[in-house]
Order: structure tokens, then sequence, then C-alpha cells
């Protein structure tokens, strides 16, 4: 109803209750499903404006998820145990659906999807996170609306990267377990553990909210009913939250004859950071201040710094609002595992993050610190519902910032994509291939753990390239190269470079001639007089 | 008879509390009188290139050289462009525009010392005159601060120390004795916050849209700052209703059209972009800037300019640069930002004015109050932080203090008016602020006698290479200077050194703050209740 005042010049809008009820009900039926096509379309757009960029693929890291599951369906030699160790399997078991389509694979999209997806979802369960907080409508829109403005939230779902698996399947985690603190139905409980089972499987980010949400059930289950009864649901959640842990380290004990090959074998975490230390420049390592300090700043440069503060105020509130059980209170602290594993595995030298400027000379895994984004957003979320006198404040303040990141395009995690330790411009190396070796049927050897990313960007089809994973091929082109391949890419006198290391001891690499030298790898060409030899045919190896 | 005795006893009250304001003026002019900075003169275009003027003057820094080189050119050139003794007087924040030389800077401040600028050249002394415009609205921010917090019901001594706070226990103070716009924002601010808290028609409404837009040809940040003020103006528009049958949205349309006094200001500055740049929309921030200038008066390269080609093509032809206004607010330097405005040792409010800081508990009582202008002063100072500390130099160049954070030091002075009230009765807590506000007068009375250049720590190892000496770039810098018996303050500079030296003087001028200070703390501690 719209009314004139003349006299008192006023215009008055009134709404009666039925109407506001009406209102009311829309919105909470439209909700979800406003929610999931807004975020789709977003989704899709801005994946397509970085895959037109190029962007969407600067990550060597994605270019190395992406080639991980392509030769899980094309290469010498096919098959699961192509999944490899170190990096868990499920970003690369999600890709084997549609990988095996050539654009699908060197677009990006075959890794983006599982993303995208994860986008999607995660804006959604950050709003019926909210929604079990007893928070409005208002308060739900501002903790999705800063979580899908963020750009680095924005770029990271438009690559194969795991970042947003991971996030979706924690958040999804903490949601169920939000869920049974509440009303401790054995539904609840189960998916949660199936969840954080998933995200066990992504990243191992995932295993320590694992543990953080044994630790919460246990509080639960134990205040309670008592000890008999929590011991029993633990039990309960673990079978199915831990079967992802114990899948892997099965499977590293088939595969590689070790259990904990992912942790301590040659191309572990480990295994790199103890090299970074040896140089020195793992600060991080044992020193508890610098842990905290350089996570504490990746975070903030994610996230913008204010709203991280304006997050920090709002879990404050979250805590104290006695409206709320303490069970559901507890549980919040789920979403808080990735501060505390990140910053842990910083001070045990397992992860290494360098931030340009304030450790290292360059960016490196500054992407860490996009994992508190739903934690934020939650927090956000609910402070706007709560300090209803500051709200105009703190709305305000996040819209001055979003809208100056926008303006500004601050992503830190592009700034690491493109110019950081992340990144590898083997442009040179890998078109040097594609004009070169796509038209022949020489195999190219090449160690993909140093190289994926040339792999990728040269375009050849996988069964062209002879690496580690290919079994006996490998073993026989690094003992007799001249015989298996026409090229060799490889970075010369690195030990590091397994191809190098191997071959150099042979005495093969007479019949190469040096094509070329690049900053990330040099190329070998076999000799014409030898091309007659060469086995440019796929057989087992084994028949010669 | 009764009312007789009470109709008696308001006009006594009220003539005891204009005499206490008058007092105060008395009081603070004085002391503003004491540290303005200046030399007795009227310098021509050529004079003021001297180095009497410049480093060793009161135009140390490139701020206060472009504002008094517009109002100058506009007094005495009659014209928006500058001589090129002039341009080289500003280098390096000079414009070019058009085959003009012209100011990089918001014209407000230019425009407003221009009546100071003359009365000053009449006495015989134009640069102070213009100073001394800028003093005015320091005094009238105090004052301001003074009222609204009395009229928020803030014991009327607790008032007053909280403007005294602001004025003489923070940078503010090094900022009221020179040329800059913080002074002249700070007023505009404070000044629509009075009219908020102490009108509520239409005509109140007509002047907060005026000085709100006013406030942007004074300094283009202002915008932001200026919002919750705006927003809280609209809510004086807009009314909402809730009743047993629905809820009611109504819009005071009278008071709609009272934001068309945000024209004229907006006009005058649109026309000044016309006039200086051959654009009405060009910012003065977005203009060709020039570092050097030839012999003949052209634009040229720095000594420290690359071999560059492009680079160097700039320099000579300073049309072809191309500036954005986003390019000067990052959000990645938020966290960097944040720590140099209140944490740093060359800027951090923690070492100039840690007072602030505590002012600011005062929210929790004024909260209680009146919880929509606790929301509003907490705005202005989240707008102002962090605004600022998204910039590309939230040093300020070379400064005293954060600078930047002055708008900030008055609202917490209006919420350290609240502190004060609630603790009036608890000695321990009114000397802890005394002993801060003695550490906060200490150090910005430093600041006011002696120079507000003082280098960010980040260009300090540079320099030291340069000087071969040791630099200092906290505020003992300017205990330094004092030590050497050198002050900037024109009345220290034409009768007050034959007396005493700058440390004397600098004594005398902390002295006479504090003398008042405890007197008024002494009062609100055993005096009775006066709000």
């Amino acid at each position: 109803m719209i009314r004139i005042k003349p006299r008192q010049g006023l215009l008055e809008l009134g709404l009666g209750n039925k109407t506001i009820e009406r209102l009311k009900s829309w919105v909470e039926h439209w909700e979800n499903r406003l929610l999931v096509w807004g975020l789709l379309v977003l989704s899709v757009v801005t994946y397509w404006s970085y895959y037109r960029n190029g962007l969407g693929l600067a990550y060597n890291d994605a270019r190395s998820h992406l080639d991980i599951g392509r030769r899980v369906v094309e290469g010498l030699k096919p098959g699961l145990a192509q999944l490899g160790s170190v990096w868990l399997p499920l970003n690369h078991i999600l890709m084997v659906p549609t990988i095996w389509n050539d654009w699908m694979w060197h677009s990006g999209l075959s890794g983006a999807i599982q993303s995208m997806v994860g986008f999607v979802i995660t804006g959604l369960v950050v709003s019926w996170y909210l929604k079990e907080l007893k928070v409005g409508l208002l308060g739900r829109l501002a903790g999705v609306g800063l979580f899908i403005a963020n750009l680095n939230v924005l770029y990271l779902q438009s690559t194969a990267m795991t970042e947003l698996l991971l996030i979706v399947t924690m958040t999804l985690g903490a949601y169920e377990l939000l869920l049974w603190h509440k009303d401790e139905t054995l539904l609840h409980l189960i998916k949660a553990g199936f969840w954080i089972m998933m995200s066990t499987l992504v990243r191992y980010d995932g295993w320590f909210l694992l543990v953080t949400a044994m630790m919460l059930i246990v509080r639960q289950a134990w205040a309670k009913s008592g000890y008999k009864k929590a011991e029993g649901v633990v039990v309960f959640f673990m079978t199915l939250a831990a079967l992802g842990i114990g899948l892997w380290l099965l499977w590293n004990l088939l595969i590689f004859k070790d259990p904990l090959y992912f942790a301590f074998g040659p191309f572990s975490a480990h295994a790199q950071q103890q090299q970074l230390n040896d140089a020195g420049v793992l600060i991080t390592k044992s020193n508890w201040l610098q842990s905290v300090k350089v996570y504490a700043v990746a975070l903030l440069y994610n996230s913008y710094t204010i709203p991280t503060i304006l997050a920090g105020v709002g879990m404050l509130l979250l805590w104290a609002d006695k409206s709320l059980s303490k069970a559901v209170r507890w549980s919040s602290l789920a979403l808080l595992a990735p501060l505390v594993f990140n910053i842990l595995a910083l001070y045990l030298g397992f992860s290494v993050l360098f931030i340009q400027g304030i450790a290292g000379n360059t960016w490196f895994n500054v992407r860490y610190g996009i994992m508190l984004m739903p934690a934020i957003a939650i927090f956000i979320g609910f402070l706007v519902d709560r300090a209803k006198k500051f709200r105009p404040l703190v709305l305000l303040s996040l819209a001055v910032i979003l809208f100056f990141a926008l303006m500004g395009g601050d992503a830190v995690t592009i700034d690491d994509a493109r110019v950081g330790s992340s990144q590898k411009n083997v442009s040179e190396v890998s078109g040097w291939l594609r004009e070169n070796a796509t038209g022949d049927s020489g195999y190219v050897l090449i160690s993909a753990a140093s190289h994926d990313a040339i792999i990728f960007s040269s375009g050849l089809p996988m069964s062209r390239f002879i690496h580690e994973g290919t079994g006996k091929y490998w073993l026989s082109a690094t003992a007799v190269p001249d015989r298996w391949a026409k090229y060799i890419i490889m970075r010369t006198h690195d030990k590091n470079d397994l191809t190098f290391r191997l071959v150099s001891e042979t005495d093969a690499m007479d019949k190469y001639t040096l094509i070329d030298t690049f900053p990330f790898a040099d190329i070998y060409e076999l000799k014409p007089e030898y091309w007659a030899q060469l086995e440019t045919t796929i057989a087992d190896p084994e028949v010669r | 008879m009764a009312s007789d005795r009470q109709n008696v006893g308001q006009s006594t009250g009220r003539i005891k509390s204009w005499l206490q304001v008058l007092v105060l003026i008395i009081f603070s002019g004085l002391i503003l009188a004491m540290s303005i900075r200046g030399i007795g003169g009227n310098p021509t275009a050529a004079e003021i290139l001297n180095k009497k003027w410049k480093e060793d003057g009161p135009f140390e820094l490139s701020p206060e050289r472009g504002r008094f080189a517009l109002t100058y050119s506009l007094v005495e050139n009659k014209t928006f462009y500058f001589s090129v003794p002039l341009a080289r007087f500003i280098l390096p924040d000079l414009g070019y525009k058009n085959g003009h030389y012209v100011s990089l800077f918001a014209p407000g401040v230019s425009y407003v010392v221009a009546p100071g600028y003359w009365v000053g050249k009449w006495l015989g002394s134009s640069q102070v005159g213009a100073f001394a415009v800028v003093a005015l609205f320091g005094l009238g921010n105090l004052l301001l601060i003074r009222a609204i917090a009395v009229r928020l019901g803030a014991d009327k001594r607790a008032a007053t120390l909280g403007g005294l706070a602001f004025l003489f226990a923070s940078p503010a103070f090094a900022y009221a004795v020179t040329l800059y716009q913080h002074q002249i924002s700070t007023f505009l601010i404070l000044a629509s916050l009075y009219l908020l808290v102490k009108f509520n028609s239409w005509w109140s409404l007509l002047v907060i849209w005026f000085l709100c837009a006013a406030s942007i040809p004074v300094d283009y940040p202002n915008l932001f700052l200026m919002t919750p003020i705006a927003l809280m103006a609209v809510g004086k528009m807009v009314y909402y209703k809730k009743s047993r049958s629905g809820v009611l949205l109504g819009v005071k349309l009278g008071r709609i059209f009272t934001m068309a006094a945000a024209v004229l200001p907006l006009v005058f500055f649109m026309w000044f972009n016309q006039q200086s740049y051959g654009n009405p929309w060009q910012l003065s921030g977005t203009v060709p800037g020039v570092e050097e200038i030839d012999a003949n008066g052209n634009p040229t390269a720095p000594a420290h300019a690359t071999v560059d080609k492009d680079d160097l093509e700039k320099y000579f032809d300073p049309e072809l640069q191309k500036k954005s206004i986003f390019g000067f607010f990052e959000t990645r330097e938020l966290v960097n930002g944040l720590y140099i405005h209140l944490f740093s040792p060359d800027r951090g409010v923690i070492y100039y004015a840690p007072l602030v800081l505590v002012g600011l508990l005062g929210g929790v009582w004024l909260y209680r109050r009146n919880p929509e202008i606790t929301v509003v002063c907490l705005g202005v100072v989240a707008a102002d932080i962090l605004l600022y500390s998204m910039w590309g130099d939230p040093w300020g160049g070379w400064a005293f203090g954060s600078r930047y954070l002055i708008p900030s030091y008055a609202m917490a002075g209006i919420l350290l008016a609240f502190l004060l009230t609630r603790l009036r009765k608890r000695s321990f807590g009114l000397m802890l602020i005394w002993l801060l506000m003695g550490y906060g007068v200490a150090v910005s009375a430093a600041g006011a006698l002696t120079t507000n250049a003082l280098p960010p720590k980040v260009q300090v190892l540079e320099l030291e290479k340069l000087s071969g000496m040791v630099q200092k770039y906290t505020y003992r810098r300017n205990f330094d200077q004092l030590l050497v018996n050198n002050s900037k303050s024109f009345l220290f500079g034409q009768e007050g050194h034959k007396y005493v030296s700058a440390w004397q003087y600098y004594l005398v001028v902390v002295g006479l703050i504090m003398t008042g200070t405890t007197g008024l703390m002494v009062m609100l501690r055993w005096g009775g209740r006066n709000d």
C-alpha cells in the first residue's frame, strides 16, 4: 500500500502482516534455488573468464593434477596405479569420467568441474550453517556474499586445484557435525563421517579435521552420556571417517611397498621441505612465531584483512551467545581446523609458504590462506545478524573493502600462479615439442615429477611420454635411451631431475644433440643416424 | 518567586557556561598562537624559493607548498595556473595539463585560507595569515568536540578535556599550525555531527548536505569519511513504524529536497576542475605529474629517472602519463597500513597518541546513552583507518605521526569525554589518563614547534647512506631540533628567541597545556557534577 500525505509532505509504504508472511515464505521457499542458480551462473562465468585469459591453467600444480588424471585413462601404462602417491587421489579420481576427452583435459575443465561444484555447494552450506545458528536472511546473505565476492575463491574455483574440493568436503563435514551436536541423530554422524572421509582423500588438512571432529564427538558424547557411549560413538564415527586414511595407507603399501611412502618418500613434501631447510629458507620450521605470522599474513591477504578481523569479533560473539546450546558452540571449532593444521604443518616443516617481502623473495602456497573463508563467512554472517546497531557499520566496512578489492583486482592466488614459485612458464619447451614432435611417433623421455607442466602444455598425447609411471618403459628407456627416446627433456646437471640422474650414468648422451637450453629444461634430440633403431610403437619392453 | 529564582539561576548558569567557553578559547588560542609556524613578511614567488622559506621554514614539505602556491596564484596572479617560479616551489608534487603547470591537490584548502592570506598580507605576514586560518579550524574542532560531548551528556570538564586531548595531545597539534587539509576536513565532519546531534530540522539537513559536499574539494577521501554522517542524515529523512497490523516505511519528502544543497559545492568543484584541467570530471590526483623543471621552465626528467625510453618520455611529455583513482587504494596494503598507522614506531598511534586508543573505550558508555551516534563516530573512525590503511603511502610521506587519522583522533576525543565522565571519581583512572595526556602533549608539542618532516623508517637506511649520519625517524628527531635551538614557531622566531631557548619555549607551551589540563582534572575529580 502506497500513500502520499501532501500536507505533511510524507510518502509511505505500508506492508500488512499477511503480505510480510507471504514474502517470508516465498523467500524461504526459493532461497536455496535462487542461491544455487546464482552461484552456478557466477561459477560458469568466472571459469569462462579465466579460461579465456589463460589464468585457469597458470598454476603448475593444476597442470600436474590434470596430467595425473589423464594418465589413469591414457598413456603407455594407463590404470589406477597412475594415481601415484604423495597427492591424495580424490581430485584425480573425479576427473576420470571426463578427462579422456582432449578438450576437457587441455582446457582444465575436467579438474575445474569439481572446484566449481565445490564452490556452489559451499555457498549453499554457508547459508544452511547460518540458518542452524538462527541467523536471519540478511546475515545469511552477508555470509554467502562475502564468500562469493572473494576474487581468490572465484579464481581457485575456476582451476583444477584442490582447494575448493577440500573446502566443500570440510565444510559439509563441519555442517553435519553441527547437526549431530544439535540432535545427535546417527544419520548426521554418518554423513559427517562420510564428508570428512572424503576430505581426507583430497588433502592432509582433512586428516586434521578428522582428529578435530573425533575430539569434539568424544567431548559431546562423554559430557552427555558418559564414557561407554562416547567410546561407541567414536568407534562408529571413525569406522567410516578414517576409512579413507586406511585405504590410502594400504594403497601406498601395495603400490610402493611402504605405507608411509607418501610422507617420507623421495617425492614427498617432507623431502622437498628438507631441501629447502638445508638451503636455510624454511624459516617457519620449529619456529612458532614465524609459523603463526606467515600463515596469518597468508590468511589476511586471501581474505582482504578486514573480514578476518570482523570474523574474529563474530566468533567471540558466537561463543558468548547463550541462546545457542553449548554443544553447538563447541561444534563451531571444527571450522577452525584449517587454521591450526596449517600453522602446525609449517612449524613441523611439512609445509612451506613464501610471502614476498615477508617470508622469502617470492610467492609460494599463499593460497593455503583461503582455507578459512567458509569460517570467515559464517562468523561474519553471525556478526551481521547479532550486532544489530552495528550492522550498518559492519556492512559498510565490508562493502568498501570488497569494492576496492574487486576494482583493484586483488587476488594474491593469481600473483602466486603468475609470478610466484607456483608458476612455470614452460611455453618455450612445450612450444618446441608441439612444433617439432607432433608430426612423428618418437617417444619423449621426461620426468613427470619435474616436468608435468611441459607434458601438459605440449599438447601431445600422454602415450608419447615415457616417465616414472610407465614402469618397464621407464626402466628400459633410462638404461638405453637411444633405443626408446627420440627426445629427452631434462634439466642437465640437476640431480633432482630423475631423467638426468639416470641417463647420465649411461654413455648414450653422445648420441643426442642439445637442441636448446631453456629456463626449466633442456631439449635433446637423437641424432638422425640412430633413428632407425628407435622403438616408435607401443609394445611390452620385455618382448625385446 | 521560585520561578524567578529558577530563571536567575538558569541565566547565571548560561553566563558561567559562556565564560568557560571564552576562557577555553583564549587559553587554546594563546597556545596555538605561540605555535603557529611562520616567518614575517609577504614573500614573492621568487623569494619563497629560498631555503629560509622551504626546508628551514614553514614550507618544509610539498603539501604546504602546493596549497599555498594555489592560494598565492589565485590572490596575487588571479589565475589557476602556476608561474614557473611557483611551479619550481611546488616540485616534486606539481601537475601539468594542457601546457600549464597546475595543482595536484584538491583546491578547497587554498580557497579557505585565502582570506587569511589576504588579512595576513595586510598585516605584513601573508604566510602566517594563511596558516592561522588552519589554526582557527583547529580551535573550532576543540570547541565542537566539547559541544558534541556535552550535548550527548558528558560532564563539561570531561568534554573540555576531550577537546584538549585532540588538539594538543595528538598529532592534530602539529597539523593545526601549518597548511594541511586535516583540520579543515575534521571541522566539516564535526560540524555535521554537531548538527545531527543538536537539531532535527530540514534546515540542519540542508547545512549537513552542503558540508558533506563541501568536504570533497577539501580532500577527496572525505567522500568516504562523511558517509556515516550522510547515512545518519538519510536516516532522518525516513522512518519505520511497526504496528500490530504490519509495518510502515515512510519518507519525508521535504527533507529529501535538502540534498539539493550538495549541488553548490559540487558545481564549484567541477568549475575549478574545468578551469584548471579543462575537464570538470578530472580529479587532481589523476593529473599528470612533473618532478623536475629545466632551466627553460619546461618539464624534464629528475636525476633518479631510469634510462628506459618510455619512462623518460613521460617526464618530458607528462600528458603521456595515465593515472587511475583506483590505483591509490589497494586492499593488499591493509596489513602493512594498519601496522603503520597503529603500531609502527615512525607513525603509530600507540607511540604518538596512546590516549586516543584508550579514549575509544569511552564508546562503551556513549553507546548506552546514544547507540546511533556511537555507531556514527565509530563509522568515521572505521572509514578513516580502512581507507588510509589501503593507501599506497600510509606514512603520509614525511610526516609527524599518522596525519591521516586526525579525524579519528577527533572522534576519540568525543568518546574520551565519556570515559572521563565515567571515571571522574576514580583517582587511579584519572591519573592514568593524565599521564597519557602528559605524554601526548610532550610529544605533540615537540612536533608542533619544530617540524613535521620525519622520514618513514623505510627511507632511513637510504638517508643514512647519503648523509653518512644516523638518521632518526621518530619524534626524537623533534627533540633533537629543540636541543639545537630550532623552532619554526612564528612567535619564537620573531620575539621569543631573544629571551628563551627553543627548549625553554617548548617547556612553557607544555607547561601551559598541562596546567590547564591538570586544573580541569582536579575540578573533575573533586568538583561537583557539571553536565
